[in-house]
Protein backbone atom coordinates (compact mmCIF):
# COMPACT_ATOMS: atom_id res chain seq x y z
CA UNK A 1 0.00 0.00 0.00
CA UNK A 2 1.75 3.35 -1.02
CA UNK A 3 1.75 5.78 2.13
CA UNK A 4 -1.18 8.27 3.45
CA UNK A 5 -3.64 9.59 1.10
CA UNK A 6 -3.40 13.42 0.40
CA UNK A 7 -6.10 15.64 0.03
CA UNK A 8 -5.13 18.31 -2.37
CA UNK A 9 -5.12 21.50 -0.11
CA UNK A 10 -2.71 19.25 2.72
CA UNK A 11 -0.59 18.87 -0.15
CA UNK A 12 -0.26 22.25 -1.31
CA UNK A 13 -0.70 23.53 2.31
CA UNK A 14 1.93 21.49 3.93
CA UNK A 15 4.19 22.37 0.78
CA UNK A 16 3.88 26.15 1.19
CA UNK A 17 2.47 26.82 4.47
CA UNK A 18 2.13 30.28 5.38
CA UNK A 19 3.61 32.10 8.74
CA UNK A 20 -0.34 33.13 9.34
CA UNK A 21 -2.34 30.01 11.64
CA UNK A 22 -5.77 29.89 10.25
CA UNK A 23 -8.26 31.80 11.85
CA UNK A 24 -11.46 29.92 11.09
CA UNK A 25 -11.44 26.96 13.75
CA UNK A 26 -14.58 25.01 14.20
CA UNK A 27 -13.93 23.16 17.09
CA UNK A 28 -11.37 24.55 19.34
CA UNK A 29 -11.51 28.04 20.20
CA UNK A 30 -8.84 30.26 18.43
CA UNK A 31 -7.23 31.28 21.65
CA UNK A 32 -5.98 27.93 22.43
CA UNK A 33 -2.57 27.53 21.45
CA UNK A 34 -2.20 24.17 22.77
CA UNK A 35 -4.06 21.02 20.28
CA UNK A 36 -3.86 23.42 17.27
CA UNK A 37 -1.62 21.45 14.39
CA UNK A 38 -0.52 24.26 12.63
CA UNK A 39 1.73 22.98 10.16
CA UNK A 40 5.63 24.05 10.12
CA UNK A 41 6.27 27.15 7.82
CA UNK A 42 8.10 26.02 4.87
CA UNK A 43 11.33 26.71 3.96
CA UNK A 44 11.34 30.06 1.23
CA UNK A 45 13.63 28.30 -1.25
CA UNK A 46 10.51 26.31 -1.96
CA UNK A 47 8.61 29.05 -2.79
CA UNK A 48 10.69 30.32 -5.38
CA UNK A 49 11.06 26.53 -6.84
CA UNK A 50 7.32 26.79 -7.58
CA UNK A 51 7.70 30.13 -9.24
CA UNK A 52 9.78 28.46 -11.03
CA UNK A 53 7.88 25.78 -11.99
CA UNK A 54 4.94 27.76 -12.87
CA UNK A 55 6.37 29.99 -15.39
CA UNK A 56 8.16 26.69 -17.24
CA UNK A 57 4.08 25.82 -17.42
CA UNK A 58 3.05 28.98 -18.74
CA UNK A 59 6.09 29.00 -20.81
CA UNK A 60 5.10 25.48 -22.57
CA UNK A 61 1.71 26.43 -22.48
CA UNK A 62 2.44 29.35 -24.91
CA UNK A 63 4.34 26.95 -27.14
CA UNK A 64 1.59 24.48 -27.34
CA UNK A 65 -1.47 27.73 -27.98
CA UNK A 66 1.08 28.90 -30.47
CA UNK A 67 1.06 24.83 -32.22
CA UNK A 68 -2.58 24.98 -32.18
CA UNK A 69 -2.56 29.00 -33.43
CA UNK A 70 0.25 27.69 -36.19
CA UNK A 71 -1.67 24.02 -37.42
CA UNK A 72 -5.09 23.91 -36.59
CA UNK A 73 -5.44 20.44 -37.59
CA UNK A 74 -3.21 19.16 -34.67
CA UNK A 75 -6.08 20.90 -31.94
CA UNK A 76 -7.31 17.10 -31.11
CA UNK A 77 -3.83 16.07 -30.79
CA UNK A 78 -2.82 18.44 -28.42
CA UNK A 79 -5.47 19.55 -26.46
CA UNK A 80 -4.93 16.59 -23.79
CA UNK A 81 -1.72 18.14 -23.11
CA UNK A 82 -3.39 21.37 -22.53
CA UNK A 83 -5.47 19.88 -19.97
CA UNK A 84 -2.87 18.36 -18.34
CA UNK A 85 -0.87 21.28 -18.23
CA UNK A 86 -3.70 23.84 -17.05
CA UNK A 87 -4.86 21.19 -14.08
CA UNK A 88 -1.02 21.30 -12.94
CA UNK A 89 -1.01 24.86 -13.20
CA UNK A 90 -3.95 25.19 -11.44
CA UNK A 91 -2.72 23.17 -8.15
CA UNK A 92 0.61 24.88 -8.45
CA UNK A 93 -0.34 28.64 -9.27
CA UNK A 94 -2.41 28.90 -6.21
CA UNK A 95 0.81 28.52 -4.33
CA UNK A 96 2.48 31.80 -5.84
CA UNK A 97 1.21 35.22 -5.34
CA UNK A 98 -0.50 36.62 -7.96
CA UNK A 99 1.97 39.46 -8.79
CA UNK A 100 5.08 37.23 -9.73
CA UNK A 101 2.15 34.54 -11.90
CA UNK A 102 4.47 35.17 -15.30
CA UNK A 103 3.05 35.77 -18.56
CA UNK A 104 4.87 34.17 -21.73
CA UNK A 105 5.68 35.86 -24.75
CA UNK A 106 4.45 33.46 -27.46
CA UNK A 107 6.56 32.07 -29.71
CA UNK A 108 5.82 32.15 -33.66
CA UNK A 109 5.86 28.27 -34.97
CA UNK A 110 5.90 27.52 -38.84
CA UNK A 111 2.91 26.17 -40.46
CA UNK A 112 3.82 22.78 -41.29
CA UNK A 113 2.60 20.28 -38.76
CA UNK A 114 6.14 17.89 -38.63
CA UNK A 115 7.93 21.46 -37.50
CA UNK A 116 5.47 21.99 -35.19
CA UNK A 117 5.59 19.14 -33.62
CA UNK A 118 9.33 18.82 -33.13
CA UNK A 119 8.99 22.32 -31.64
CA UNK A 120 6.35 20.77 -29.49
CA UNK A 121 8.33 17.55 -28.73
CA UNK A 122 11.08 19.93 -27.66
CA UNK A 123 9.44 22.14 -25.54
CA UNK A 124 8.06 19.82 -23.17
CA UNK A 125 11.41 18.08 -22.84
CA UNK A 126 12.02 20.94 -21.70
CA UNK A 127 9.56 21.14 -19.32
CA UNK A 128 10.23 17.78 -17.98
CA UNK A 129 13.96 18.80 -17.16
CA UNK A 130 12.79 21.59 -15.31
CA UNK A 131 10.19 19.65 -13.17
CA UNK A 132 12.48 17.06 -12.62
CA UNK A 133 14.93 19.63 -11.07
CA UNK A 134 12.17 21.08 -9.19
CA UNK A 135 11.26 17.43 -7.86
CA UNK A 136 14.76 16.73 -6.79
CA UNK A 137 15.30 20.25 -5.11
CA UNK A 138 12.20 20.40 -3.07
CA UNK A 139 12.63 20.45 0.50
CA UNK A 140 8.66 19.01 1.01
CA UNK A 141 8.50 16.05 -0.01
CA UNK A 142 4.69 16.39 -0.62
CA UNK A 143 6.08 19.34 -3.34
CA UNK A 144 8.16 16.25 -4.39
CA UNK A 145 5.53 14.48 -5.29
CA UNK A 146 3.01 16.46 -6.34
CA UNK A 147 6.04 17.60 -9.19
CA UNK A 148 7.01 13.65 -9.64
CA UNK A 149 3.62 13.43 -10.52
CA UNK A 150 3.43 16.15 -12.93
CA UNK A 151 6.96 15.16 -14.72
CA UNK A 152 5.21 11.61 -15.23
CA UNK A 153 2.66 12.87 -16.38
CA UNK A 154 4.20 15.31 -18.99
CA UNK A 155 6.19 12.21 -19.86
CA UNK A 156 3.16 10.18 -20.73
CA UNK A 157 1.62 12.57 -22.75
CA UNK A 158 4.99 13.10 -24.60
CA UNK A 159 5.11 9.65 -25.43
CA UNK A 160 1.28 9.33 -26.77
CA UNK A 161 2.11 12.82 -28.71
CA UNK A 162 5.40 10.32 -30.33
CA UNK A 163 2.89 7.49 -30.89
CA UNK A 164 0.62 9.45 -33.16
CA UNK A 165 3.54 11.01 -35.02
CA UNK A 166 4.95 7.67 -35.97
CA UNK A 167 4.46 6.87 -39.53
CA UNK B 1 6.32 6.93 7.45
CA UNK B 2 10.27 6.90 7.34
CA UNK B 3 12.27 6.47 4.43
CA UNK B 4 12.61 2.66 5.32
CA UNK B 5 9.25 2.45 5.24
CA UNK B 6 8.92 3.56 1.79
CA UNK B 7 11.57 1.56 0.67
CA UNK B 8 9.54 -1.45 1.99
CA UNK B 9 6.63 -0.61 0.55
CA UNK B 10 8.04 -0.05 -3.03
CA UNK B 11 10.22 -3.79 -2.50
CA UNK B 12 6.62 -5.37 -1.17
CA UNK B 13 5.05 -3.69 -4.32
CA UNK B 14 7.62 -5.05 -7.02
CA UNK B 15 7.63 -8.65 -5.61
CA UNK B 16 3.76 -8.48 -6.75
CA UNK B 17 4.91 -7.01 -9.87
CA UNK B 18 7.19 -9.61 -10.35
CA UNK B 19 4.81 -12.52 -9.94
CA UNK B 20 2.02 -10.48 -12.08
CA UNK B 21 4.52 -10.33 -15.25
CA UNK B 22 5.83 -13.86 -14.35
CA UNK B 23 2.01 -15.07 -14.75
CA UNK B 24 0.55 -12.50 -17.65
CA UNK B 25 4.02 -13.60 -19.75
CA UNK B 26 3.38 -17.47 -19.07
CA UNK B 27 -0.35 -16.49 -21.15
CA UNK B 28 0.97 -14.83 -23.55
CA UNK B 29 1.90 -15.95 -27.35
CA UNK B 30 5.38 -14.52 -28.41
CA UNK B 31 4.04 -15.92 -31.66
CA UNK B 32 0.63 -14.91 -31.67
CA UNK B 33 1.25 -11.25 -30.34
CA UNK B 34 4.98 -10.22 -30.35
CA UNK B 35 4.77 -6.21 -29.38
CA UNK B 36 2.87 -7.55 -26.05
CA UNK B 37 5.50 -10.23 -25.12
CA UNK B 38 8.42 -8.00 -25.90
CA UNK B 39 6.54 -5.18 -23.43
CA UNK B 40 6.30 -8.04 -20.86
CA UNK B 41 9.46 -9.05 -20.94
CA UNK B 42 10.79 -5.74 -21.13
CA UNK B 43 8.59 -5.32 -18.05
CA UNK B 44 9.74 -7.92 -16.05
CA UNK B 45 13.39 -7.29 -16.32
CA UNK B 46 13.28 -3.48 -14.98
CA UNK B 47 10.54 -4.75 -11.82
CA UNK B 48 13.56 -7.31 -11.47
CA UNK B 49 15.98 -4.85 -11.50
CA UNK B 50 14.40 -2.88 -9.33
CA UNK B 51 13.70 -5.32 -6.45
CA UNK B 52 17.29 -6.00 -6.64
CA UNK B 53 18.50 -2.29 -6.14
CA UNK B 54 15.40 -1.68 -3.36
CA UNK B 55 16.82 -4.68 -1.52
CA UNK B 56 19.88 -3.12 -1.51
CA UNK B 57 18.53 0.40 -0.45
CA UNK B 58 16.49 -1.24 2.42
CA UNK B 59 19.84 -2.92 3.80
CA UNK B 60 21.67 0.24 3.66
CA UNK B 61 18.93 1.94 5.37
CA UNK B 62 19.14 -0.51 8.04
CA UNK B 63 16.40 -2.51 7.54
CA UNK B 64 16.02 -6.07 6.64
CA UNK B 65 14.61 -6.44 3.43
CA UNK B 66 10.61 -7.20 3.27
CA UNK B 67 10.38 -10.98 1.42
CA UNK B 68 8.11 -12.11 -1.25
CA UNK B 69 4.60 -13.54 -0.50
CA UNK B 70 4.33 -17.02 -2.37
CA UNK B 71 1.55 -16.17 -4.38
CA UNK B 72 -0.81 -13.01 -4.76
CA UNK B 73 -3.96 -12.35 -5.90
CA UNK B 74 -4.79 -11.38 -9.12
CA UNK B 75 -7.85 -9.69 -10.73
CA UNK B 76 -10.07 -11.84 -13.40
CA UNK B 77 -9.31 -14.60 -15.66
CA UNK B 78 -6.16 -12.96 -17.78
CA UNK B 79 -6.80 -14.87 -20.99
CA UNK B 80 -7.70 -12.29 -23.41
CA UNK B 81 -4.89 -9.55 -24.48
CA UNK B 82 -7.46 -7.09 -23.47
CA UNK B 83 -7.23 -8.45 -19.77
CA UNK B 84 -3.45 -9.38 -20.06
CA UNK B 85 -2.88 -5.83 -21.38
CA UNK B 86 -5.11 -4.22 -18.27
CA UNK B 87 -3.17 -6.53 -15.34
CA UNK B 88 0.06 -5.12 -16.40
CA UNK B 89 -1.35 -1.21 -16.75
CA UNK B 90 -2.95 -1.48 -13.15
CA UNK B 91 0.85 -3.17 -12.11
CA UNK B 92 2.66 -0.30 -13.34
CA UNK B 93 -0.02 2.20 -12.25
CA UNK B 94 0.71 0.48 -8.68
CA UNK B 95 4.32 1.28 -9.27
CA UNK B 96 4.08 4.90 -10.08
CA UNK B 97 1.62 5.41 -6.48
CA UNK B 98 4.38 3.73 -3.90
CA UNK B 99 7.42 5.27 -5.75
CA UNK B 100 5.79 8.90 -5.26
CA UNK B 101 5.09 7.92 -2.03
CA UNK B 102 8.96 7.03 -1.76
CA UNK B 103 9.80 10.49 -3.85
CA UNK B 104 7.68 12.37 -0.91
CA UNK B 105 10.26 10.83 1.89
CA UNK B 106 13.09 10.20 0.48
CA UNK B 107 16.27 13.14 -0.54
CA UNK B 108 18.88 12.82 -2.91
CA UNK B 109 20.04 9.73 -4.76
CA UNK B 110 17.09 7.73 -3.56
CA UNK B 111 14.56 10.39 -4.69
CA UNK B 112 16.09 10.77 -7.84
CA UNK B 113 16.25 7.06 -8.47
CA UNK B 114 12.29 6.72 -7.82
CA UNK B 115 11.29 9.99 -9.94
CA UNK B 116 13.09 8.01 -12.60
CA UNK B 117 11.39 4.65 -12.15
CA UNK B 118 8.08 6.58 -11.58
CA UNK B 119 8.38 8.30 -14.65
CA UNK B 120 9.14 5.12 -16.65
CA UNK B 121 6.53 2.93 -15.01
CA UNK B 122 4.07 6.12 -16.10
CA UNK B 123 5.47 6.03 -19.38
CA UNK B 124 5.16 2.09 -19.95
CA UNK B 125 1.77 1.89 -19.39
CA UNK B 126 0.81 3.90 -23.04
CA UNK B 127 3.25 0.42 -24.29
CA UNK B 128 0.41 -1.74 -22.93
CA UNK B 129 -2.13 -0.12 -24.08
CA UNK B 130 -2.79 2.59 -21.10
CA UNK B 131 -3.42 5.97 -21.57
CA UNK B 132 -1.84 9.22 -20.25
CA UNK B 133 -3.20 11.17 -16.83
CA UNK B 134 -2.88 14.50 -15.58
CA UNK B 135 -1.66 12.97 -12.39
CA UNK B 136 -0.27 9.74 -12.79
CA UNK B 137 0.14 7.88 -9.47
CA UNK B 138 -1.89 10.65 -7.31
CA UNK B 139 -5.33 9.58 -7.37
CA UNK B 140 -6.53 12.20 -4.66
CA UNK B 141 -5.47 14.70 -6.99
CA UNK B 142 -7.63 14.06 -10.52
Amino acid sequence: MPGRPLSRRTTLGSALAAPLVLAACDIDPPSRAEGTSAPTPEPPEDSALVASVVAALVRARGVLDAAVTAAPDLATRLDPVLVAHAAHLDLLVGAVPESEVPTAEPPSLPSRVPAVLTAVRRSEQRLLREVRTGCLDARSGDLARVLASVAASTSQHAAALADGAAP
Amino acid sequence: MTVLDALQDTLGDEHAALYTYGVLGARTSQAATPALYDALTTGYRRHRARRDRLRVLVEESGGVPVAAAAAYELDGPLLRVAQVQAEAVATEESSVEVLLALVAQSVGGVREWALAEATWSATWQLELGGGPRTWPGAPELD
